[in-house]
């Protein structure tokens, strides 16, 4: 049976070391984990009960050990749909980021180029790496206003993680401060400091 | 040498208060001054008490000190005393004067630390308009620092944590996640950004979000610190006789705040704070675990919680964001006194 040694360590130390133990052992498994600290003791057993997973524990001159036993009950694994209802960000995020300079993909047919732009930002979504950033100015801003096309795509890729930053002048200059229903309004040096330190800047 | 305040504690900021809990029960049994000149006492829990001076003129009178939660004197300062200021700003008031309340060891750390913590500390006053007009210093391991903090209010504009009315929404200012970030730094588990981020946000003073409540009127608010989000709402709900239900799926975040705490980041204080509230509290079935501990996370110098009229919430909301307070969001909405106080949803 492996066995997890957390004395010394100070919460949460303890408790991250028993909730990855979990994460990677089968339905079934058991483990010990041992702490000489009766609050991250208790905080693992709280931690525990609340995720409804089975353990037992015995004390000896300020020692504990606890006994675990994964059920498939495990708050991850058993319950996906769970983290999509909740949209939460739990999505990997890579050294790049996307400018949205205009409401439209590419020079040419304006509708054809909406089109282009509402199918590019559906498919960020399917990305396996989202992008760290999002930033939209000028005519891009147009993007976030809540009568957008793509506003509930937006939405939904902002609840995954991404920080969507609006250029604060643009929004002023297109009468959209009303409107805005997504992201964070920035200003220009933001802007310059968040393309300067990305990897990559994608434009579409 | 570089100085690293961090090696000294175990908890730093907000999340050292002790148990709220345990002070309710010692509360409890200190006698209540009775005086008709104090506006705003100990029975409330408020972030600060009020002295009534005459009809034009109240003190808002308030003091907070911890540990490091930075490795950086000058950061720490300016920190410590952000958050002792912040309880004034949450009553509505002006912060006008203050003193310096410091613990700090000589014999282990260079004195260079103590005049940059105080450094830090001096320069958030000035920020806030604040004079700091003295204070007192005792040797002592590991350093403490924080502010007595007077400000001037109106007697009839307070703004106190008994003003939450059914029908108002909820607007948290700040996003949380500061103990969540903290916890992780020590274990070096949260990104250098995550750091910088509950950092800036930890010196934002409250001052823009007191402005726009000032400007709308609004009765009801509290700041969130040591006692976490359903913390301070619960105090906030008993005292006003509401109920409040929050969908904490709307709670802003600091950067990978979430991701933490799904890989088991949560402080210690949060348990704490999960006693405090969980006999007054009602979980949502589904509550996401990771969401419910986020909002038992303690903040250190954390954002504003306001009652809102519903019917001005989309101004209120614009004014924050106009403001610089751009994640400022609604998070709940107040309703009449139900079984329990606070209700938990995702």
């Amino acid at each position: 049976m492996q066995i997890i040694d957390t004395s010394g360590q100070q919460c949460p130390a303890p408790l991250i070391a028993t909730n990855h133990a979990l994460r990677d052992s089968q339905t079934g498994d058991s483990f010990k984990v041992i702490t000489d600290n009766l609050t991250s003791f208790s905080n693992i057993s709280r931690f525990l009960t609340d995720n409804k997973t089975e353990f037992s524990y015995e004390e000896a001159n300020g020692i504990w050990t606890l006994t675990i036993t994964k059920r498939t009950t495990d708050r991850v694994a058993a319950r996906p749909e769970e983290y999509c209802k909740t949209e939460i960000p739990h999505f990997a995020q890579g050294d790049f980021i996307i400018a949205f300079t205009s409401d439209r993909m590419g020079d040419g047919n304006d509708e054809l180029g909406h089109l282009l732009m509402g199918n590019f930002i559906k498919a960020i979504k399917d990305l396996d790496i989202l992008p760290a950033k999002m930033v939209f100015y000028n005519k891009g801003v147009t993007l976030g206003a809540e009568e957008s096309s793509v506003i509930d795509h937006l939405k939904e890729i902002e609840k995954m993680g991404v920080a969507l930053l609006l250029c604060a002048t643009c929004v002023k200059f297109y009468s959209l401060e009303e409107k805005v229903k997504i992201g964070t309004l920035s200003n220009m040096f933001e802007i310059v400091q968040v393309m300067a330190k990305a990897g990559n800047v994608v434009k579409p | 040498m570089k100085i690293d305040l961090l090696q000294m504690v175990e908890t730093g900021g907000c999340s050292a208060k002790i148990s709220p809990k345990l002070l309710e029960e010692f509360l409890k049994y200190l006698p209540l001054p009775s005086d008709p000149n104090i506006l705003v006492g100990i029975d409330t829990h408020d972030d600060a008490g009020v002295y009534r001076v005459n009809d034009e003129l109240a003190l808002v009178f308030t003091t907070d000190f911890f540990p490091p939660l930075c490795s950086d004197p000058y950061e720490f300062g300016q920190i410590a005393a952000a958050n002792s200021i912040s309880d004034v700003y949450a009553m509505g008031g002006t912060p006008v004067i203050a003193l310096n309340i410091m613990m700090f060891p000589s014999s282990k750390l260079p004195l260079e630390a103590y005049a940059e913590i105080l450094k830090g500390g001096s320069d958030m006053a000035s920020e806030a308009g604040l004079r700091i007009i003295g204070g007192h210093t005792i040797d002592d391991y590991p350093p403490k620092y924080g502010l007595a903090v007077v400000g001037y209010i109106h007697p009839e504009k307070i703004i106190t944590n008994s003003g939450a009315r059914p029908g108002d929404v909820i607007i948290l200012t700040k996003p949380a996640g500061t103990g969540v970030i903290l916890a992780g730094q020590r274990l070096k588990m949260a990104s250098d950004e995550d750091v910088y981020q509950a950092k800036q946000l930890m010196k934002m003073l409250n001052k823009t979000g007191a402005e726009v409540m000032k400007k709308f009127n609004i009765k009801g608010a509290t700041d969130i610190t040591g006692f976490g989000l359903a913390g301070h709402a619960l105090i906030m709900a008993k005292a006003s006789n509401v109920s409040m239900l929050f969908n904490l799926s709307q709670v802003p975040l600091i950067g990978n705040t979430y991701r933490l705490v799904d890989e088991g980041c949560i402080p210690g204080a949060s348990f704490r704070n999960l006693d405090f509230v969980e006999n007054d509290t009602s979980f949502g079935t589904d509550l996401n675990y990771n969401l419910k501990m986020i909002a038992m996370d303690a903040q250190t110098s954390g954002g504003l919680l306001m009652c809102v009229p519903s019917g001005i919430s989309d101004h209120v909301i614009s004014d924050l964001h106009l403001a610089g307070l751009t994640q400022s969001a609604v998070i709940g909405r107040v309703t009449e006194n139900q079984e329990k106080y606070l209700y938990l949803e995702d």
